[in-house]
């Protein structure tokens, strides 16, 4: 890349470790962060500059002793059996196995094929209430939606008229840190229906999300960016 | 800092094989830095609280999330805290925007807090470094990175509410990084 295209690289990437960036310049810099940093030594090194400075930023805020409740509160939650237990939700989804999939920061619930009416009125009304937050995300992946809202540590893929994959073929689901794709899980929709939760400890941890297609049952290999058939566009 | 970070990895390594007393540890040296930052961000104890609470869960539920080759704990942490402070503010500040619309009530202020408290020494020294470096800053910079970094606003809100270019934000903004990032490596190196 030349000078000048740096230039405005290095200006999103300082509007995105002190996350001010909205709109298209976060949706440009996820894409950077996928696919131009980090092959890019003096990127990488300017964006951990940056990150550092961020948190040099958060020294300038003046000491305060929490309140004295907040200590005893989370031993209460530090419990053994708390430890990396997510939320578990029944959803309407093809698949057919309950997985929870411990990643870096990351765990997924997907459920079992719904059997009866209320299961998937409960996982549609969840991903509604989600939804129907003053400030959900709704980002197109292809013909399904990726929904979340600050300070929900999950988001749902959400489609209704999502097409059925070649037969013997499967989605599957990546989160993608930098040019690293975590597997997530893999799906067949019921109908075109799908509905998967993904709890995500850390939102900061993955840039983007994409759906590439396989055979099914085979070993998920990490894909190159050109094998998303969809991805997350912000 | 070095040694501060020395001790972070140590806390952190012990907090990923379950230990207890290395989560109480890193409590103690960060709860308050992240508390005051949270604070300062959301201006109400409440919020302030669920934003550390839920920080130190998730170090608690996926320490792995923490990778030791990207930088310090100290970045990861604080960065943690200060992502899911500005998510807070712009939630409470829709609601509060809702909420005025259909009241008409006034805005809420913020709150009498305790005394600051005194810092673990390593990161004392810090904070006078990053607070000198940011006298370093031309008033305009200074304020493009306080309404971004410590009010939680995009760069498209600063600049209608400066009243100048997005781009002119954008400019400000990276030149202040830079500045500040010269500024803290000198003062790192010495």
């Amino acid at each position: 890349m030349s000078t000048p295209e740096h230039a405005r690289i290095d200006e999103l990437l300082a509007g995105y470790v002190l996350r001010s960036l909205s709109g298209q310049d976060a949706a440009e810099a996820d894409r950077l962060l996928s696919e131009h940093v980090p092959g890019c030594a003096g990127c990488r090194q300017t964006l951990a500059d940056f990150q550092a400075v961020s948190a040099d930023l958060a020294l300038d805020a003046t000491p305060i002793e929490p309140p004295e409740t907040l200590l005893p509160l989370l031993h209460r939650e530090l419990e053994p059996g708390e430890r990396r237990r997510r939320p578990v939700q029944m959803f309407a989804v093809a698949a057919s196995v309950v997985v929870v999939a411990g990643l870096a920061g990351m765990a997924v619930t997907q459920s079992v094929r719904a059997d009866n009416g209320r299961k998937e009125a409960n996982a549609l009304r969840a991903v509604m209430d989600t939804a129907s937050l003053p400030d959900a995300h709704l980002v197109p992946v292809g013909p399904a939606t990726e929904v979340s809202a600050p300070g929900h540590e999950f988001f749902y893929l959400y489609g209704r008229e999502v097409p059925s994959p070649p037969p013997g073929m499967v989605y599957r689901v990546w989160l993608v840190s930098g040019t690293t794709p975590t597997y997530v899980d893999e799906f067949v929709p019921d109908h075109g229906y799908v509905n998967l939760q993904v709890s995500v400890f850390d939102p900061s941890a993955y840039d983007a999300l994409w759906v590439t297609q396989a055979p099914a049952g085979s070993e998920p290999v990490a894909p190159a960016p050109a094998d998303a058939l969809w991805r997350s566009e912000s | 800092m070095r040694e501060g970070g020395d001790e972070d990895l140590e806390l952190h390594r012990r907090l990923s094989s379950g230990d207890p007393g290395a989560f109480d540890e890193l409590y103690r040296r960060y709860a308050s830095p992240a508390y005051g930052l949270a604070y300062r961000l959301t201006g109400q104890q409440l919020l302030a609280q669920d934003v550390v609470h839920d920080a130190f869960m998730a170090l608690w539920r996926a320490p792995e999330a923490y990778d030791p080759a990207r930088g310090a704990f100290r970045t990861f942490f604080l960065a943690l805290v200060h992502h899911r402070a500005v998510d807070t503010v712009r939630r409470e500040e829709r609601l509060r925007k809702r909420q005025e619309r259909a009241s008409n009530l006034e805005p809420t202020h913020g709150e009498d807090v305790a005394e600051d408290v005194v810092d673990e020494a390593f990161m004392g020294v810090r904070r006078r470094q990053v607070r000198a470096a940011l006298k370093l800053l031309p008033p305009e910079q200074h304020k493009v990175l306080q309404m971004a970094y410590f009010e939680g606003m995009t760069q498209v809100q600063i600049a209608e509410e400066l009243q100048i270019p997005i781009g002119t934000v954008k400019t400000r903004t990276l030149a202040a990084m830079k500045k500040l990032r010269r500024a803290l490596q000198t003062e790192e190196d010495a």
